[in-house]
């Protein structure tokens, strides 16, 4: 088992090794459906192929000298309840069972991976961005439940019908084999040869398709821009080229469909497949009733060849899709345990960088054109500093300077590359991780608040919290007032991501939601950005009562707050250009002397 | 996912008639007259071929039970399958591939119609309707409109094919032709309700996917906060609900979905039955041949499966029209913004005047009225004012981007209206709160409205700005990839690259919306040079937020309800006491260095001991 920051305990474990094996792992625990799907499978094909082995004996019935009315209407009545049974017991436990066993995987399969994604470390999901994770999550996992149901359903499903002439023409006569043995061998060469042309065609109509939209919703977001600098012609321009790269490949992909070799191959099997019916039946071998029949039989390969298009498609992308999966779920980059027997005590809030040195590691599942900012080139080169327990410290620096990776740091939301950070004289590796991130606790720039209520929002790191805690905490944190303002209060349940609260309020909420967990040490990064200067004030003064008694770290651009913090960082690129007191680095520091300069 | 996402109603969306729309949708086929009638004609003919098969197969049957030794017949019929396989593979090959060659071009031009009929709405249009709708009008409408066009012509041919077989099965035996459509009322019937309950089962699962996929977009976006609270436990437990309850709804529409072949296979077995037994019967009773009667067998299958298609085709038909109806609204929709002429612009010295001036954005509250402003050439003003004052209106209509009610805005004393848009809008430099980049790099950025500039170029006038330091932290400099919308910017560095964007060109008018967020010191400082630079020689338009801004124009107008309350530069205004020194208070206080050292008593004040 790989080691894991979190882990879900549950009486089943998937084999990861590769693709196969580990579908086959989850397919495992659901025997009895697949079960169902091959015994419905291999049933339908039966008395598919009893229905035209009974309709050529009726002609043999009706041909006879003496024909008998009671015989013509057991054929009709067996037909009648063959093709009842097939339908409505063989068909429904193939397709319930396929049906089953494909909501089954893809409800395993995603609670499988949410579990894991809880448990990777922030590098890992750094390195991937949302929209690339989300998509894994949702398509990907659709995907193998499609690979199954219809997929592997209609996959075992033809290849009955194609196996059962095998077996039912040789009942008719020995020699009528032949034809559909041939198709068998001819038709496996020629799918495989269409589904190879076809499918980067298809790929690269969806492609374009993609790219087609991308410029659309650049030209349609950017319009106010477009506009501004008059170049509407060039955007329309720009479109147009998309969409004809998309016809281009829409035709492409239209031709090699048209081209469809196995409807010819269908062709030519039932004209020589009744030619050679036709001289057994000329040289009395069989009588006209086995001709029907015959040719009944081969009615059958119709099916697999129209849905084998459809049907391998999906299993590869479905194979496709478990790759992806599996590549994300074996991804170990960076991961780290959760340290159970580690230093676990309450925290001072001494802080001490020793020579610290971090990179970001960009994995190659995180596309680089999708990757946020502060990217792969950037790190922190030999950082030391040491803060004492309730001292308030700034760091200031442009964006990319590095400020809100030393505070990632501190937490152990990352671990250093070279160097020690040390947390009351104790190295964060040797920390227990819970006891180390319980008692720290991060207000972050983009501010995400969960679709709940607003007093669960508050209570997120400490569940246990009462209504007055809550409240108290809101005080604190100036958002008690706006809170009452909404309709329903403290239970008023937050939109998707906060989207019906203006960003100071958000920004508030999550300061609540900090204060209420009663950390050592408290870190805003750029929290505050967002308030006006009223709010401001009470803010402020919140902050300052709490950082009194706590270490405290500002990453902030305002003034008000880097003049009065006890200890100024103030980095450039990675690297710490100065640290002191504001008299300190008013002495010392050029540029630090320019932002207060230009008042 | 919105599997409905797009289908609702737009304030632009107009009824068209059955017959307007057929005659729109014809008029894109009609310069490729010549391909759709091959189309139709190749159609009809794999019809006839597809009905006549079973004719001729039935008529050799005949032939060889009265002499089996016949050669002729044998090669005959087996000549003809040849020839049959052959023209129905090559005629299908043919027609689809017509069919996407018009199809193609068809939805290639009804998107760049629709395209640039976007384009040319004005900016209203644009906050009235989400952009996500607008994109998948153009996108994914015209998309549903070729698969429908698609299905619609593949159904033809299969319906012109049953026609054509019941007639002529009619005339050899018509009470089995009776036989073999006495289930299609059944069919259609249990199609037509199956359908009905699929729809249902099928949002509820499409519904219920989305409550998932929002459970696990909530846990990418929020991992950070869950690990820095050590919460994992709590929201895998809310996703885990669920995830079963997806579980189950989709359980029930698969087995929904599952049922209905079976079903229909069931029918179709009963149906070969009863033309067996009957068939069989007429045969002994000497009404018709054993070829006949194998007519009758195997023409179950060609008649079930169109029918199976057919009770789809109206709601089909249906939701192509209204894919069809709502591009055409999307087309059709009438800019407000309305130029009396369109002269050519010439050069501007940058007198702004409004004279009585009243504006409202479409239905709602005036936001102007009876408004005068002269802005000199060359001179800077900042509007200030609380959300709703009216400051950005003012800027949007000077930019052309509204129409106004009434009055008149006039440049250099000519009315605005009168000139060519494209070209008045190349005298302005327009920057907005949120700048937005396209993809591609910083210098590809900066030269959007000049693609000619080089690289040197740019780099000249970057430098200008604190030595090109901005640029230099830039992992590649100017060639930084800025991401999608400029994502890899900080929102500093996309003000400077959009100002960038301004200083390249030799603008008349600077309009510009400051940002509200705060900005880190040190690109704060480079943002404020840029300023300097274009305020000193254009007529500028700032909304300001900043203080440092209001500090350095010309002068200052101070907003209230779309009026102007009070002019004059801040010293004056801060002496008045009047609302700007209340907006002061509100909006720029905390940004002055007084309140630094204000910040520094009160902490003072309350901790003595420090």
């Amino acid at each position: 088992m790989s080691v894991s920051e979190f882990t879900i305990p549950r009486q089943w474990q998937s084999n990861k090794q590769n693709p196969t094996r580990w579908l086959l792992s989850h397919v495992k625990r659901h025997w009895l459906f697949v079960l169902g799907v091959l015994v419905g499978a291999i049933g339908n094909a039966i008395l598919a192929a009893a229905m035209p082995l009974l309709i050529g004996q009726a002609f043999d019935v009706v041909m006879k000298a003496a024909p008998s009315r009671h015989a013509l209407y057991m054929l009709a009545f067996w037909i009648a309840v063959t093709q009842i049974v097939r339908g409505g017991v063989l068909q429904l436990l193939r397709n319930g069972s396929s049906e089953t066993l494909g909501q089954k995987i893809e409800r395993d399969i995603r609670d499988e991976l949410y579990g894991i994604l809880l448990g990777k470390s922030m590098s890992f999901h750094d390195s991937y961005p949302t929209g690339d994770l989300m998509a894994r999550a949702t398509n990907d996992v659709r995907e193998i439940n499609l690979m199954f149901n219809p997929g592997i359903n209609l996959v075992i499903g033809s290849a009955m019908f194609m196996i059962m002439p095998l077996f039912s023409a040789p009942m008719i006569n020995p020699q009528l084999v032949i034809v559909p043995a041939a198709y068998l061998v001819v038709y496996i060469f020629v799918i495989k040869a269409y589904l190879r042309e076809l499918s980067p065609a298809a790929k690269a109509v969806r492609a374009r398709f993609g790219q087609m939209n991308t410029a659309l919703a650049e030209a349609i977001d950017g319009v106010e821009v477009v506009k501004g600098s008059a170049q509407e012609e060039h955007e329309i321009g720009r479109f147009v080229r998309t969409i004809v790269r998309w016809r281009d490949a829409f035709i492409v992909q239209a031709n090699i469909e048209a081209r469809f070799i196995p409807l010819l191959l269908l062709g030519l099997l039932e004209a020589i497949g009744l030619m050679h019916s036709l001289l057994l039946f000329r040289a009395g071998q069989i009588g006209v009733g086995d001709v029907i029949a015959f040719n009944g039989l081969l009615m059958l390969f119709g099916f697999p060849t129209f849905v084998a298009q459809f049907a391998y498609s999906r299993v590869s992308s479905g194979f496709a899709s478990a790759n992806r999966l599996l590549e994300l779920i074996n991804n170990a980059d960076a991961a780290m345990d959760e340290n159970i027997t580690g230093y676990d005590a309450p925290m001072q809030g001494d802080v001490v960088f020793d020579h610290v040195t971090f990179g970001y590691q960009r994995h190659s599942g995180g596309d680089s054109q999708t990757a946020q900012s502060e990217s792969s080139a950037l790190t922190l080169q030999d950082i030391s500093f040491h803060v004492r327990p309730g001292q308030t410290v700034a760091i200031v620096g442009q964006t990319g300077a590095g400020k809100s990776t030393i505070t990632k740091l501190i937490n152990r939301i990352y671990d250093v590359n070279g160097g020690r950070i040390l947390v009351d004289g104790v190295d964060v590796r040797d920390w227990n991780l819970a006891a180390l991130r319980r008692q720290i606790s991060v207000i972050e720039q983009d501010i995400f608040l969960f679709s709940r209520s607003v007093a669960e929002n508050i209570a997120f790191g400490y569940p246990g919290a009462t209504r007055t805690d809550i409240i108290a905490a809101a005080k604190a944190a100036q958002a008690h007032d706006f809170i009452l303002s909404f309709k329903d209060g403290y239970d008023t349940v937050i939109g998707e991501r906060g989207v019906n609260i203006s960003g100071g309020q958000r920004q508030r909420l999550a300061i609540a939601r900090a204060f209420l967990t009663n950390p050592a040490i408290l870190i805003l990064d750029d929290a505050t950005s967002a308030i006006d200067s009223e709010t401001e004030d009470k803010i402020q003064q919140a902050i300052e009562k709490v950082a009194a008694r706590q270490t405290t770290f500002l990453i902030t651009h305002r003034l008000s707050q880097i003049r009065w913090a006890d200890l100024i960082i103030v980095m450039r690129q990675g690297q710490v250009v100065a640290v002191g007191s504001h008299e300190e680095l008013l002495a010392r520091s050029e540029p630090y002397r320019a932002i207060f300069a230009r008042y | 996912m919105g599997f409905f996402y797009g289908l609702d109603a737009e304030a632009y969306d107009r009824q068209y008639s059955d017959k307007q729309l057929v005659r729109r949708i014809g008029a894109y086929f009609a310069p490729r007259k010549k391909l759709v009638i091959t189309v139709g004609l190749l159609t009809a003919g794999l019809s006839l071929l597809g009905a006549a098969q079973p004719f001729v197969i039935a008529h050799g049957l005949d032939l060889l039970v009265a002499d089996r030794k016949r050669w002729d017949v044998l090669i005959g019929l087996t000549l003809f399958m040849l020839v049959f396989g052959l023209s129905n593979w090559g005629g299908n090959w043919l027609r689809r591939r017509l069919t996407a060659r018009v199809i193609g071009d068809v939805v290639t031009e009804l998107r760049t119609d629709a395209f640039r009929a976007v384009m040319n709405h004005d900016m209203s249009f644009f906050d009235e309707f989400r952009s996500g709708r607008i994109i998948s009008r153009i996108t994914s409408d015209t998309e549903e409109f070729y698969q429908v066009v698609q299905l619609i012509t593949d159904l033809i041919g299969q319906v012109l094919l049953l026609v054509i077989l019941l007639a002529a099965l009619f005339t050899v035996s018509w009470p089995l032709t009776l036989m073999l459509i006495v289930l299609a009322p059944l069919v259609l019937l249990f199609s037509w309700a199956f359908r009905r309950i699929a729809r249902r089962v099928t949002q509820r699962g499409f519904r219920v996917l989305a409550e998932v996929n929002a459970a696990i977009q909530e846990a990418v976006t929020g991992i950070s906060v869950a690990k820095n609270f050590r919460q994992e436990g709590t929201i895998y437990d809310e996703f885990s609900r669920v995830n079963l309850q997806s579980y189950r709804v989709n359980l029930l529409r698969g087995y929904t979905l599952a049922a209905v072949f079976p079903v229909l296979n069931m029918l179709s077995g009963l149906g070969t039955a009863i033309l067996v037994y009957w068939g069989g019967l007429y045969v002994l009773g000497g009404s018709i041949s054993i070829g006949s009667w194998y007519l009758f067998i195997i023409s179950v299958d060609r008649f079930w499966f169109p029918m199976i298609n057919i009770s789809a085709f109206w709601s089909q038909v249906q939701g192509g029209l209204s894919a069809s109806e709502r591009i055409f609204a999307l087309i059709d929709a009438t800019p407000t913004v309305h130029q009396i002429a369109t002269r050519p612009v010439g050069v501007l010295r940058g007198a702004i005047d409004f004279d009585r001036v009243s504006f409202r954005y479409s239905e709602q509250v005036q936001v102007l009225d009876d408004f005068d402003l002269h802005i000199a050439p060359g001179e800077s003003v900042a509007l200030v004012g609380h959300t709703g004052a009216g400051k950005s209106s003012i800027a949007k209509l000077i930019a052309r981007f509204y129409e106004f009610q009434g009055g008149r805005i006039s440049v250099d004393g000519r009315d605005i209206r009168t000139f060519n848009l494209q070209d008045y809008r190349r005298h302005l430099g327009i920057v907005s709160q949120m700048p937005f980049l396209f993809s591609g790099t910083v210098a590809d950025n900066i030269r959007y409205a000049r693609p000619e500039l080089a690289d040197a170029e740019i780099e000249v006038v970057a430098r200008q700005i604190g030595g090109g330091e901005w640029f230099d932290v830039m992992p590649q400099g100017l060639d930084t990839d800025v991401g999608e919308r400029g994502s890899r910017l900080s929102m500093g560095q996309r003000q400077l690259v959009a100002l960038m964007r301004v200083l390249v060109r030799d603008v008349s008018i600077f309009i510009l919306d400051e940002a509200t967020a705060s900005i880190d010191p040190f690109t704060e400082m480079q943002i404020q040079e840029a300023m300097r630079l274009i305020l000193r020689h254009t007529t500028s338009i700032v909304i300001a937020h900043r203080l440092s801004t209001v500090r350095s124009v010309d002068r200052i107008i101070v907003l209230r309800k779309g009026r102007i309350i009070e002019e004059g530069d801040h010293d004056a205004l801060m002496a008045r006491g009047g609302h700007y020194a209340e907006l002061y208070d509100t909006y720029f206080r905390h940004q002055s260095l007084a309140y630094v050292e204000e910040v520094g008593r009160r902490r003072h004040a309350s901790a003595p001991g420090e």
